[in-house]
């Protein structure tokens, strides 16, 4: 296995009692060493689901059906709780959303640090790495008198104190302010590319993530419906759904454009799709979307989980 | 408004455990020492009367409260710590632990306080250990109850999660960040099982099964004060206000404590 991570048909089901949701529904990704990758979706379609199972913190109410993810050529749900310890605090690093609650407010932000690296490393030079001014004394605050982008560079300094080989980032600037978010992405991934860390970026925002990242996965329905370099995906999409994705994205649009949102409902899947997920949504939908699963179709540089997805491009 | 409540209320802890450790001096006097007449009313060498047998209330009632006092609280110290262990283990883990440890509380929580402090002291035999014991059983249910409660939200949060990821072990998630972030709940639920405790000793001590004569303890007091209540008032009057205002006392500081640890509204605004 060359490939540092590895997803292969991976499908996730929660199950509440009364109801079942099946929040990954046969995603695959591969991200080799020091790649970025942006994950791009909308809420329900299973990003986070997927990072989280990268670690194997799924909750207890969730429950893999099929799949297996490789991890360092590890497969992760078949360690045994010594082993995935290892693999976690060795390989991984996670930065969260709401950077204030990733900090424990019982404990000052240098002890904290010190926990994570035990016995060696000084947690004041992992201050210093992040960029975080006088790191001394934000060494002796407590995480409620950090900032936002102070704490998010501080959980930061956490994530890669045991320089993971990768960063999965689950929507870290949405909880910061505008002028903070730039900055703060800036230290990620300067950080990341100075260990050789590979990134995993859950975003629902397709420019951003372009911009940043080299590759972009987008995912709809629990699958990972088109993958490629970012440019590419962002500028030719090969998926009708990525395509009405760039086209509701405000970043794209030049003056005088209206944004076109993307018709209808994200979907629940309460079992494996019978076709396409995106179908009921889609304006080039046609019957066999509804009643065969789209195998993967190579569309120039990109690969895109769409029956169509050949005839639309040489269409276009 | 409520913040001179709960500085009174502190005062009068702090009184009633000045009053305490003066005892054990026996400051005014020993407790045990026949002093003068039966019954007699309050009077000099006795500023709070005597009783049955001449003893001076006034070191009579130090003592009680000494003992009453530090057997609720050493009961009160085992019952946070055996709450904090079970509570923090069923909050974190969940599935069949939390049912074991929740189920078996449950069965505990079902029975009236005095019915399960008499079971126990018929157990034990009547005493000191008695008293302590039904104590702990009988605040366990509550405190468990809220810190399991406690640490199921502390357990969902990211920080935990981020320990998870640091390859955290068990005892490191559970001591490190677990403990500290219910501290809180334990303090505020510690104060109201102490007025538990200083009741359920009280009424076991009352009723014969808690700590023996010649001890004073307040529900031992009370207990020989209702014998002789037309003859004697001031046998009674003296322990039975004390009983009340430490028990008053304690819930208002807990009161006062909640406020603090458990703000109804996050003052954080991020």
């Amino acid at each position: 296995m060359t490939a540092l991570l590895e997803v292969r048909d991976l499908a996730v089901e929660y199950d509440s009692g009364e109801r079942r949701v099946r929040a990954l529904d046969g995603a695959d990704l591969t991200v080799a060493a020091g790649e970025t990758i942006g994950i791009v979706g909308e809420s329900g379609s299973g990003k986070s689901t997927l990072g989280s199972a990268v670690g194997r913190l799924l909750p207890s109410t969730a429950n893999r059906v099929t799949g297996d993810v490789w991890l360092a050529g590890e497969r992760v749900f078949d360690l045994p709780p010594a082993g995935i310890r290892r693999l976690r605090r060795e390989r991984l690093g996670f930065v969260f959303q709401d950077p204030i609650a990733s900090l424990d407010p019982t404990m000052r932000v240098g002890k904290q640090l010190k926990l994570v690296l035990g016995s060696k490393g000084d947690p004041l030079s992992h201050l210093d790495r992040v960029r975080l001014a006088n790191p001394g004394r934000v060494a002796r605050m407590y995480p409620h008198q950090l900032s936002g982008g102070m704490a998010q560079r501080v959980a930061l300094a956490i994530a890669m104190a045991c320089q993971p080989r990768l960063l999965i980032a689950d929507e870290p600037t949405a909880a910061l302010d505008a002028q903070v978010r730039e900055e703060v992405l800036e230290v990620v991934f300067s950080v990341a590319a100075e260990a050789g860390t590979s990134i995993v970026w859950l975003s629902h925002d397709l420019t951003a993530v372009a911009r940043r990242c080299s590759r972009v996965a987008v995912m709809y329905g629990g699958r990972v419906v088109e993958d490629g370099p970012a440019a590419d995906v962002l500028g030719q999409p090969a998926h009708p759904y990525t395509a009405a994705l760039a086209r509701s994205a405000p970043a794209m649009a030049s003056l005088g454009d209206r944004l076109s949102p993307v018709p209808g409902r994200p979907p629940v899947l309460a079992e494996a799709s019978h076709g396409c997920a995106f179908e009921p949504r889609c304006p080039y939908a046609e019957e066999r979307c509804a009643k065969e699963r789209p195998e993967l179709h190579v569309v120039r540089t990109q690969e895109a989980l769409c029956h169509r997805a050949t005839e639309l491009v040489t269409a276009s | 408004m409520k913040d001179w409540l709960t500085r009174a209320g502190m005062v009068c802890l702090g009184l009633i455990v000045l009053v305490a450790l003066a005892s054990v001096v026996n400051l005014a006097g020993d407790p045990d020492e026949i002093v003068g007449p039966r019954l007699a009313p309050p009077g000099p060498g006795y500023w709070l009367g005597t009783d049955n047998l001449g003893r001076s209330m006034l070191p009579r009632i130090m003592e009680g409260i000494a003992t009453t006092l530090l057997l609720s609280s050493v009961a009160v110290l085992v019952t946070a710590a055996l709450s904090a262990v079970l509570g923090i283990v069923a909050g974190y883990r969940g599935g069949v632990v939390n049912e074991l440890i929740m189920r078996l509380v449950e069965v505990l929580y079902s029975f009236p306080a005095i019915v399960l402090a008499i079971l126990v002291a018929a157990v034990f035999g009547p005493g000191q250990l008695a008293a302590l014991a039904s104590i702990v059983l009988v605040t366990i249910p509550l405190m468990t109850r809220l810190v399991r409660a406690a640490a199921v939200g502390v357990a969902q949060r990211d920080y935990v999660t981020a320990a998870i990821i640091s390859g955290a072990r068990l005892p490191r998630i559970l001591g490190r960040h677990l403990l500290p972030n219910v501290a809180g709940t334990i303090a505020v639920q510690v104060t109201y099982a102490l007025s538990v405790g200083i009741a359920v000793e009280g009424g076991l001590s009352f009723l014969g099964f808690g700590v023996q004569p010649p001890q004073a303890s307040l529900g031992v007091l009370i207990q020989q004060g209702t014998t002789y209540m037309t003859a004697a008032p001031w046998m009674i009057t003296g322990p039975g206000v004390v009983f009340v205002v430490a028990v008053l006392a304690i819930n208002v500081v807990g009161d006062g404590l909640r406020d603090r640890f458990e703000p109804r509204q996050a003052r954080s605004l991020v």
